[in-house]
């Protein structure tokens, strides 16, 4: 393959990546942002997300069209749950983050131990997981991976009309933006914080997916995912949805516009020199206007 | 038998890991998410070394821990500009880094296969491959480590770094350096956590990366929470438990990889469980023992003299010091000059940039213009911490107090130049360390008496009443020994009678000697204490006499009182 | 008592007007030590109250226990003779009451009618674009300003915003933790004229919180001066212009 196409093809593979940890960042930053809980859960709920996929479609023998919305809801149930049954009581006592994030790391060691318990360690596929691949040009790609691409716009989309012209999207902007002054117009901070977290946990219910259709459903899926949804974040800058889809996607294309020169098993270092090189030179994150409070 | 024995082994290991974790985040107050990380790359350190360069036990210890301690350095330095949030996720991008390292790097660690044959240590003529022969050495070793986690956290050091949990900017405003300190910290905890790793491949002699993942982690600390933060021996009594205890499911019935993962599901629990009932831990961390060996202790003179006969000389000068924030000013061409042995009240309506302008004259803020002299030197430049030692030291209208440390201990953090902040004195001359603090904590209390809260040198600083706690910032104020003493509002709140017994206090500093600056509102203060005032509006000087040629200004009484 | 009593009532604040919000032995803190304690304060209808004292004294405390920002340790809080100790500021809200927290009580990061139309969310919607003219008429620079972040105003500007968002819904008493900080004099003073025509145009009852005399005292009808955390003094104004009087309480 001559140098140009080939550098056309590690920013098409940038953009798919891109899109999955936009997507985990979205998801993770919807949560974050209004709540202020590092919900490190986030991880082995979006393996709930997967595996309840995985069930539906060979245990229950649903075709996807069922089994993938009924994965997203039990995921966004899953995450309902963790801020029902958690993280609540913690809010209400007042507890500062730090004790808050060490109670999601325990309910993450809990949930992704209780996966491998009931589902075994062993790797779950969906066998008849539809994928073409398609040619365009120089250019590979399966149409799953279209999917994901297609899939970040969908729901950046959606997400942008719910936050401009839904009650509950004006109440997370207001907490996001100062979270007691959204206390003291009246806002219901507890109530929106549940819908926050059955937003984000739904939207993390889709890489979770597509995970699951391409490469299969482990137990341990769920570190990366929380993991590089945070890291996605940051890189954005925290607090704003184009931020986290462009610190995604930049997140992507650098890792694979590094590997024209080093090899595959490198490119998670990668992202974390730039990870490094973020928070060193710009903390407030590449496309944030605000400052960390 | 083995087996029992096999199981303390790994107590003494994780022992060391938990109290080393605990310095970290129970006494700096710093979260990180890479312990796991350290330990593991102690534990390859010493694989490498010894499968092919034919190192022997303790040159590979020692290596692991200098390699460790270097890594926890560096990685800590990103964050610590920024702290919160950041420091978990550079600390887990650690984590990620590591394993990835070791699965990737196949010449040296041998990728996915891990490394196999590590020799046993060999120790006088005994080669250490059983359980029953390692424990001697891991629980020595252990309590090594045990102790050098122990000195360093009840050294007036790990004091400094309790202080800086409470509070960093009060810290730096008590003179001490706190990157300086999170770095040290950094590198003790992460070697210490190599000496485990280190151990745990010479006695398991195979390392892989399934050994250390980011679960681990939260196994450790789960046994600093279930002990209690900031408490050694809290840590101790989670590692002991949360190693026996889940042993126990050994004897149910259970297929080994659910049991493993049952174990790992009660971790998480617990630390569930004991945040919600029990969020201090087993062992809650406790005051400091010297605010009761502090009554056996002889009373120093307070230690606020100067060289006297300086009086009248020019201490402090800010020449045209300008702030701006998102394009409004705060404090515009500000002069400011003050003098050994006087009283200077800054007086203005809220707003007009009189906390900013101490701010600026301690570094807590870079002026956009103008400059600050003290003697001869151009304060400008430092970070607060270095002003504070120079000689320049200011209180803030909120306190800052280090709520959950005793009086004594708010005023023994910022005595200057202790030696026990040194971890060198610390180790290798405690008795000189043991020797200064009992002299500190004399001063200490004679300061506290100077200020009349000798009664409450044991108390919680957090569970004073306001007044008390106002006194304490001066107390913690002058102990800095500083000449130039910044007041932010020292006196507002404090009834008449509690004021009657400072203003001796605050006139007897003057006459000592030092220059003293004071924000306040109330008159009577002013009055009462001030041989000058400088009036400050909209972020400018209008006026500057004496107290009363400025109350009965008129113009100026306009604009104040209105 | 009832909320019948008109909102436009405003020059019936005499002694006998009804109580609008109060509270009896009050105790409220943060961690162990309380910052208030066992304070008894009747704010009746109309009436604008100052509540004068130095920093630390506890009037911050006192407004937030009030709105129900933190829960009093001891003591209760009732409105219009019901008793609302415990509530959330979400249900108080609903309710009438309205709290302009110290500092810049706005979403920095948001539009000046954004801001707004936030400070009228739990209102009707119907009524939240007549309310906006009625806030803009207020404060036309406002207005002018509708597009911009609030974050970008002029200290004055936000404090008027701030105000103006705790208009939104309508309230029947008004909390405003001191609205003169960090402004300038003749800030100041188009701020507490804006008070004053909001308490005499809508029959707002005011509590307001100030820590200099200087600001408020010329639009209070009543003044509570705290001091540690206690009232030590609740009245008519007029003792207090004489600044020697007020020496001594302070």
């Amino acid at each position: 393959m001559e140098a140009g196409s080939l550098l056309l093809q590690l920013l098409v593979n940038g953009l798919i990546n891109g899109s999955h940890y936009a997507l985990l960042g979205i998801g993770f930053g919807f949560i974050f942002a209004p709540t202020k809980i590092t919900h490190f859960a986030y991880g082995p709920v979006y393996a709930i997300g997967a595996y309840a996929t995985w069930a539906a479609a060979t245990m229950l023998a649903l075709p996807l069209a069922l089994a993938i919305p009924l994965g997203i809801v039990v995921c966004a149930l899953a995450g309902v749950a963790s801020y029902l049954f958690l993280y609540r009581a913690f809010v209400e006592r007042g507890s500062t983050p730090l004790v808050i994030l060490i109670a999601s790391l325990g309910l993450f060691i809990v949930l992704e131990n209780l996966i491998g318990i009931v589902f075994g360690t062993d790797t779950k596929v969906v066998p008849d997981a539809p994928s073409n691949v398609i040619l365009l040009g120089p250019i590979v790609f399966t149409s799953l991976q279209a999917a994901q691409v297609v899939c970040l716009g969908l729901v950046s989309a959606a997400l942008y009309a719910f936050l401009a012209f839904t009650r509950y999207g004006k109440a997370v902007m207001a907490m996001t933006d100062n979270l007691e002054m959204a206390r003291i117009v009246g806002i219901d901070t507890a109530r929106v914080s549940l819908v926050a977290f059955a937003i984000g946990s739904a939207i993390s219910a889709v890489p979770a997916i597509l995970i699951l259709l391409k490469e299969g459903a482990t137990p341990h899926m769920g570190f990366t995912a929380v993991f590089m949804g945070f890291v996605a974040m940051i890189i954005g800058g925290i607090g704003s949805l184009r931020g986290a889809v462009l610190g995604g996607l930049a997140l992507g294309i650098i890792e694979n516009a590094g590997m024209w020169k080093i090899p595959t098993e490198w490119q998670s270092v990668i992202a974390f020199v730039a990870l490094f090189l973020v928070l060193v030179f710009k903390p407030t994150g590449l496309f944030g206007t605000k400052a960390r409070r | 038998m083995d087996y029992l024995l096999h199981i303390l082994v790994m107590v003494t290991l994780f022992v060391i890991l938990a109290t080393s974790f605990n310095l970290l985040i129970g006494f700096s107050g710093l979260f990180a998410l890479s312990h796991a990380a350290f330990f593991g790359i102690g534990a390859y350190v010493t694989a490498i070394l010894a499968t092919k360069y034919g190192v022997a036990f303790p040159l590979t210890l020692f290596a692991s821990v200098g390699f460790t301690a270097i890594i926890g350095m560096l990685v800590a330095l990103p964050a610590l500009r920024i702290g919160g949030d950041y420091l978990v996720i550079v600390t887990l991008a650690l984590q990620v880094i590591v394993i990835t390292v070791i699965l990737n790097w196949n010449s040296v660690t041998g990728g996915t296969d891990g490394i196999r044959g590590i020799p046993h240590i060999a120790i006088f003529g005994s080669n250490l491959d059983s359980a029953a022969k390692m424990l001697p050495l891991s629980a020595l070793v252990s309590a090594i480590s045990v102790w050098i986690a122990w000195r360093l956290a009840h050294s007036p050091f790990g004091r400094s770094l309790r202080a800086m949990r409470e509070n960093e900017a009060a810290t730096q405003a008590v003179g001490k350096d706190v990157v300086a300190m999170k770095v040290q910290v950094f590198a003790f905890s992460a070697g210490l956590a190599a000496v485990a790793g280190s151990l745990f491949a010479h006695y398991i002699s195979f390392v892989s990366a399934e050994s250390f993942p980011f679960d681990l982690t939260i196994y450790m600390l789960a046994m600093v929470i279930l002990g209690g933060t900031g408490n050694l021996a809290g840590s101790v009594l989670g590692a002991v438990l949360l190693v026996a205890l889940p042993e126990l499911l050994k004897f149910v019935a259970l297929p080994p990889d659910v049991a493993d993962k049952l174990r790992n599901v009660l971790y998480g629990l617990t630390l569930i469980l004991i945040l919600r009932a029990r969020p201090q831990g087993l062992l809650p961390e406790r005051a400091s023992a010297s605010a009761a060996a502090g009554e056996t202790v002889p009373l120093a003179a307070v230690p606020i003299g100067l060289a006297p006969g300086t009086a009248g000389q020019v201490s402090i000068t800010g020449r045209t010091l300008s702030k701006s924030f998102g394009g409004i000013a705060a404090v515009r061409n500000f002069d400011i000059e003050l003098r050994r042995g006087e009283i200077v009240g800054l007086i203005g309506p809220n707003g007009a940039g009189k906390t900013t302008a101490f701010n600026l004259l301690t570094g807590f803020l870079k002026p956009d213009n103008g400059g600050v002299n003290f003697g001869s030197r151009l304060l400008t430049r430092l970070k607060p911490h270095q002003i504070v030692r120079a000689g320049v030291a200011r209180s803030f209208q909120d306190l800052k107090l280090f709520r959950n440390m005793t009086a004594l201990e708010n005023v023994l953090v910022a005595l200057p130049r202790q030696s026990g902040e040194n971890l060198l004195y610390a180790y290798f001359a405690p008795w000189k360390v043991a020797r200064e603090e009992k002299e500190n904590i004399g001063k200490a209390l004679a300061i506290l008496r100077f200020v009349k809260l000798g009664e409450k040198a044991g108390e919680r600083a957090g569970n004073l009443a306001y007044a008390e706690q106002k006194l304490l910032v001066i107390a913690r104020l002058l102990a800095t020994g500083a000449e130039v003493l910044l007041f932010d509002e020292p006196l507002s709140g404090l009834d008449p009678n509690t004021l009657e017994e400072i203003f001796p206090v605050v006139r007897e500093l003057a006459r000592q000697g030092k220059t003293i600056c004071i924000i306040e509102h109330n008159l009577d203060v002013i009055r009462g204490l001030c041989n000058r005032v400088v009036f400050l509006d909209e972020g400018t000087k209008i006026a500057e006499g004496t107290p009363d040629a400025l109350i009965h200004d008129p113009q100026l009484a306009a604009r104040y009182f209105k | 008592m009832s909320q019948s009593f008109g909102l436009n009532e405003a020059n019936g604040k005499s002694n006998d007007s009804p109580t609008h919000l109060a509270a009896a032995g009050l105790s409220a803190g943060y961690g162990d030590e309380p910052v208030v304690r066992g304070i008894d304060l009747a704010i009746r209808k109309g009436e604008v109250l100052l509540v004068l004292g130095h920093n630390g004294a506890g009037k911050t405390t006192l407004m937030r226990a009030l709105f129900g920002l933190l829960r009093p340790t001891q003591g209760k809080v009732t409105y219009l003779g019901a008793d609302i100790t415990g509530r959330t500021p979400a249900q108080n809200v609903r309710d009438g009451i309205a709290f302009v927290p110290q500092g810049h009580g706005i979403f920095p990061t948001l539009r000046v009618q954004t801001n707004l139309e936030l400070g009228a969310f739990v209102a009707d919607k119907h009524l939240t674009g007549e309310r906006l003219a009625t806030v803009y008429e207020l404060f036309p620079i406002l207005k002018e300003r509708a597009d911009q972040i609030g974050g970008t105003l002029s200290g004055g500007q936000q404090q008027m915003l701030a105000i103006g968002m705790a208009l939104m819904h309508a309230p029947q008493v008004l909390l405003l933790d001191e609205p003169s900080i960090g402004l300038a004099p003749n800030l100041v003073d188009r701020v507490m004229q804006s008070v004053r025509i909001i308490n005499q145009r809508f029959g707002t009852t005011i509590v307001m919180v100030e820590q200099s005399v200087k600001y408020g005292l010329p639009i209070a009808d009543r003044v509570a001066v705290l001091k540690t955390g206690r009232k030590i003094y609740d009245g008519d104004p007029a003792p207090l212009h004489d600044r020697v009087e007020l020496m001594k309480l302070y």
